[in-house]
């Protein structure tokens, strides 16, 4: 014998649970949850060292990894304090996981916890890791239509972020088409140019993160 | 392939129903899922027969019911129907709109089986 049941559940609702935990976590402590999401080799890594001293807050990663655990020893090198998760082939972070990280780190002093998804576009961009908000970050050279191939990410993204822009002159990029995407799916995320080898931008990222961290900190009082 | 870690989610979801309600085995799953998902159905269904072999829902028949994007444009007041998955208004132009639809990743219903009671 066989029944219909009406459910009407989110599909995420259990996953949710643990976001819900992490972000009351991050809310008593009063730290600031970034998720940040793109492909591989878009920068996210090194976005992170570039910002080891550029900073007036103290930050550490929660590094979302495939298989290795390069990136997180990358973080050591820049003096960065970093805690490598192993996915063991999963696409993206979930939830759970990262409240399990956060008990093996000590983040009491912390102002910002930055988690460094799995680098892809697609999978991180379904699932709540309990951050305050989303990240997307793109390289020129993955080409401008970018936005518009991902538009869950783009959509949810408080703040957009575009690296490599050095090598704007010897690529095809249509940035134009991309700040029009970007727009036509998020009209309030500011777009960040980025060029990490000379650094260009990167102030402009972290006061953007600053200001967060004091709205953050304003509503909790 | 993001089907893959939907199907793992619906059926992780779909086993934390069942043993609460000590239901035995699924024999269909109704999922409502956003167009701003992306989600290719025959994908999601392929990769859900994968993920639920040897669960409560090995066998499972997966329907998915396709929702369209809908926005409320607070410039003009239209509610508008979005074919493509752009964010702003198709009759003003305004990007001063608000998601009303496109967003579920939701189970509507389940066909079910209990315990056999003898
Ligand atoms: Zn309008």
């Amino acid at each position: 014998m066989s029944e219909i049941v009406t459910i009407q559940q989110a599909v995420m609702a259990e996953d949710e649970k643990y976001a819900f935990r992490v972000r009351e976590s991050m809310r008593e402590k009063k730290i600031l949850a970034v998720n940040i999401i793109g492909s591989p080799g878009c920068g996210k890594t090194t976005l992170l060292e570039a910002m080891a001293s550029r900073t007036d807050f103290s930050f550490a990663v929660i590094e979302g990894d495939l298989e290795t655990s390069r990136d997180a020893e990358r973080l050591a090198t820049a003096k960065i304090k970093a805690l490598q998760i192993n996915t063991k082939g999963l696409c993206h972070l979930e939830a759970h996981v990262v409240e399990k990280a956060l008990s093996s780190l000590d983040i009491d002093s912390l102002d910002v916890l930055f988690i460094e998804n799995v680098g892809n576009l697609v999978c991180p961009a379904e699932f709540d890791l309990g951050e305050d908000f989303k990240v997307a970050v793109s390289s020129t050279p993955e080409g401008a239509d970018k936005p518009l191939k991902y538009p869950m990410l783009f959509a949810q993204a408080k703040a957009v972020l575009l690296t490599k822009m050095d090598l704007l002159p010897y690529i095809r990029f249509d940035k134009e088409m991309f700040l029009r995407d970007v727009r036509s799916l998020n009209p309030k995320a500011p777009v960040i140019e980025l060029d990490l080898l000379s650094g260009t931008g990167i102030e402009k990222w972290v006061s953007f993160l600053s200001e967060r961290l004091r709205e953050k900190r304003a509503h909790a009082v | 392939m993001h089907e893959l870690s939907l199907a793992e989610a619906i059926n992780k979801t779909v086993k934390e129903l069942c043993a609460r309600s000590e239901w035995v085995r699924v024999r269909r799953i109704v999922l409502k899922v956003g167009h701003m998902r992306q989600v290719d159905a025959e994908l999601l269904s392929f990769a859900f027969d994968v993920v639920a072999k040897g669960t409560v829902s090995e066998g499972a028949e997966l329907s998915i019911l396709e929702l369209p994007i809908v926005f409320r444009c607070h410039a003009c007041g239209k509610a508008i129907g979005g074919e493509g998955t752009t964010f702003a208004c198709t009759n003003c132009g305004s990007t001063n709109v608000e998601l009303l639809s496109g967003m579920e990743l939701t189970i509507e219903s389940m066909e079910v089986e209990s315990q056999q009671v003898l």
